[in-house]
């Protein structure tokens, strides 16, 4: 096995990488609150956002972590523009519409991309990218850390908005039970229409977080969906912070895995503790239990 | 009496000489030139399993999303077997080793992911069951070939005839084995399970025997189309046979098509392959874009499926003018335009 040092070594390394899922994952389980599906589209427009980030980066040299102030307003309005001009109408049709137009979203998007960054793979280069900070002799990347940090303050902010703010209680409401939440006089969709537009702004954060630490191409995005929904499990759905440190906990998995066991297996380790968690306790590793659809 | 009349016109003039069409047409023309022939047999795969997906998430309720984790199981069975000595070329021995054995990891799965999962669990808990086969198959050493794959003997290829004839084979039975379930009480089981489970329980119905049988024949079908598939390519590896796209495109055209109804997954699968290829040769640098936009147009307007197209097609009748830009731009709803 490993010895000490390199087991902490991995160990923050996964917990750094698992919190650019960990934000990803909280978009996907607010939008999950709201419409009840898997929105597979998540990823794409995670990507979309790291190729804006990039762009901004490149053509007017705004630094990446900066690019955030204008992107995140222009996410949330993509968010609520397509919940109201799309989803609030296919999702009176059920399930399976809205999951497709997810679908055709995606493939829009990833192909939409394609045509005009070109499929090669993106990655921002800044003048810190290869700062590390040392602890002893442990190294930290400085822009993986600024992600950690990104992605705490993001949670932190969710989590302030669904406990403390009114608009917050209604979205918790309405995630809970949609019939009993418009009885008491919560509008079904201007509580979807928010939250689906703040899931997307979290595709946004979480995409920037890609930009700065990895390089990217246009289909790249679809594995992030799958890795948010895994890390939704471990943290069980509807929980804001249980998603956040599913993401982490997904992230040391992995790196551990990859570590120990062989990189090409890291995938595999991760669906099988996503299988063993949703077959033994599905409202999440830390959840109580939950009501499921 | 009209409703026999009518359904004897459909058969008459629809099906029947389609049909006829479809067996005779690769002795009109050169099979190894005709560019109709393949599009046809890739077809005929897709129909079965699009068929396969609506047996299980149709009539059972049950969405899984694994349809792709059989189909490269069914090819690399049919692979290992062939290398192996133990099967030959186009042995039925093969196809039907590839179909059972999609069967039975499809009731050994089945078994704890259907006793204890619901709904969009079920569905997540097959897709994880996909990404693992193809992370195993790629991290298999010689016997799988790792990420390269297997290669076959292409030497044995002769002509796409008995290709297009198996698909089209195995199309017909997996229509055939849908329409006589779903009208026996097999049938009313299934759906009694989709509409309401612990009613269906409580009437008796050993429920997770028939979920598991759904799904293991829906496997069935896939794991037979892999064989299929396997022994066109030639060469297979994980990243090809394991493609997302075998378990997502038949979800994508069953829906399309109508969910639970027995056309809807051959109207959607022959209607979407043909604007996949169509796109692909007119504008081949866009072509996805425009699927995507059609898949959401579809959705918007004919959420019940193309099938029930003429249902639906009150839709768009009597709608004011300027309706579509009004509910795009301006947001109303149906209830605020009143």
């Amino acid at each position: 096995m490993m010895s000490g040092l390199i087991f902490w070594q991995v160990l923050i390394n996964g917990i750094l990488f698992g919190s650019m899922y960990g934000i990803a994952a909280i978009g996907l389980s607010l939008i999950f609150g709201s419409m009840q599906i898997i929105f597979i589209a998540q990823g794409a427009f995670m990507i979309l956002s790291a190729y804006l980030c990039y762009w901004l980066f490149t053509l007017t040299s705004i630094d990446p972590f900066l690019s955030l102030i204008p992107l995140l307003p222009l996410f949330f309005g993509f968010g609520w523009i397509l919940y109201r001009g799309i989803f609030h109408h296919v999702a009176r049709a059920g399930k399976n519409p809205s999951l497709l137009v997810a679908f055709g979203l995606m493939i829009l998007l990833e192909n939409l991309m394609s045509v005009i960054w070109t499929p090669n793979p993106r990655a921002i280069k800044t003048s810190y990218t290869a700062w590390g900070l040392s602890l002893g002799s442990i190294q930290i990347s400085f822009t993986r850390l600024m992600v950690f940090i990104t992605s705490l303050a993001a949670t932190g902010l969710v989590y302030l908005f669904i406990k403390k703010t009114l608009w917050g209680k209604a979205v918790l409401a309405a995630s809970e039970d949609m019939e009993a939440a418009a009885l008491v006089g919560i509008s079904p969709r201007r509580v979807s229409s928010i939250t689906f537009a703040i899931g997307i702004a979290l595709a946004g954060i979480a995409g920037v977080a890609t930009a700065t630490t990895y390089p990217f191409d246009p289909y790249f995005g679809f594995i992030f969906s799958l890795k948010a929904l895994i890390a939704i499990a471990f943290g069980g759905i509807g929980n804001v912070v249980g998603a956040l440190l599913g993401g982490i906990i997904l992230g040391v998995i992995e790196s551990i895995g990859a570590y120990s066991i062989g990189g090409g297996w890291a995938d595999a380790i991760s669906y099988a503790a996503f299988l063993l968690v949703i077959m033994f306790r599905p409202e999440g590793l830390f959840g109580r239990s939950y009501r499921m659809a | 009496m009209r409703l026999i009349k009518k359904k004897r016109a459909v058969w008459g003039f629809g099906i029947f000489p389609v049909f006829v069409f479809l067996i005779s047409y690769p002795y009109l023309v050169n099979p190894e030139e005709s560019y109709l022939i393949s599009f046809l047999f890739l077809t005929f795969l897709y129909v079965t399993l699009a068929q396969g997906w609506n047996l299980v998430a149709g009539y059972t309720g049950q969405a899984s999303l694994g349809q792709h984790a059989f189909f490269g199981l069914g090819a690399y069975i049919t692979a290992i077997t062939w290398r192996a000595g133990w099967t030959g070329y186009l042995d039925p021995l093969a196809m039907a080793l590839s179909g059972g054995g999609a069967a039975l990891l499809a009731i050994m799965i089945g078994m704890p992911l259907l006793a204890k999962l619901r709904g969009d669990y079920f569905a997540l808990g097959t897709l994880g069951l996909g990404e693992i086969l193809r992370v195993i198959f790629t991290q298999g050493g010689t016997l799988t070939g790792g990420p390269v794959g297997l290669m076959l003997p292409s030497s044995a290829y002769q002509s796409l005839r008995p290709y297009y004839y198996l698909a089209l084979l195995i199309l017909l039975l997996s229509l055939v084995t849908t329409a006589l379930l779903v009208r026996s009480r097999f049938g009313l089981a299934f759906i009694a399970i989709r509409e309401e489970e612990q009613a269906a329980a409580a009437n008796g119905i050993p429920v997770l025997f028939f979920k598991i049988l759904a799904f293991a024949l829906g496997s069935f079908f896939a794991g037979l189309c892999g064989s299929l598939y396997a022994y066109h390519l030639f060469h297979i590896h994980p990243s090809g046979v394991f493609n997302l796209n075998f378990a997502l495109l038949p979800v994508l055209m069953t829906i399309l098509g109508g969910i639970g109804t027995l056309w809807g997954p051959l109207i959607g699968a022959v209607v979407l392959n043909t604007l996949f290829e169509l796109a692909n040769i007119w504008l081949p640098e866009i072509h996805p874009i425009i699927s995507g936009v059609f898949i959401i147009l579809v959705m918007m307007f004919l959420p019940q499926g193309l099938v029930n197209l003429k249902a639906q097609a009150g839709f768009f009748h009597g709608l004011p003018k300027g309706f579509l830009l009004e509910r795009v731009f301006f947001f109303k709803t149906d209830k605020e335009r009143r």
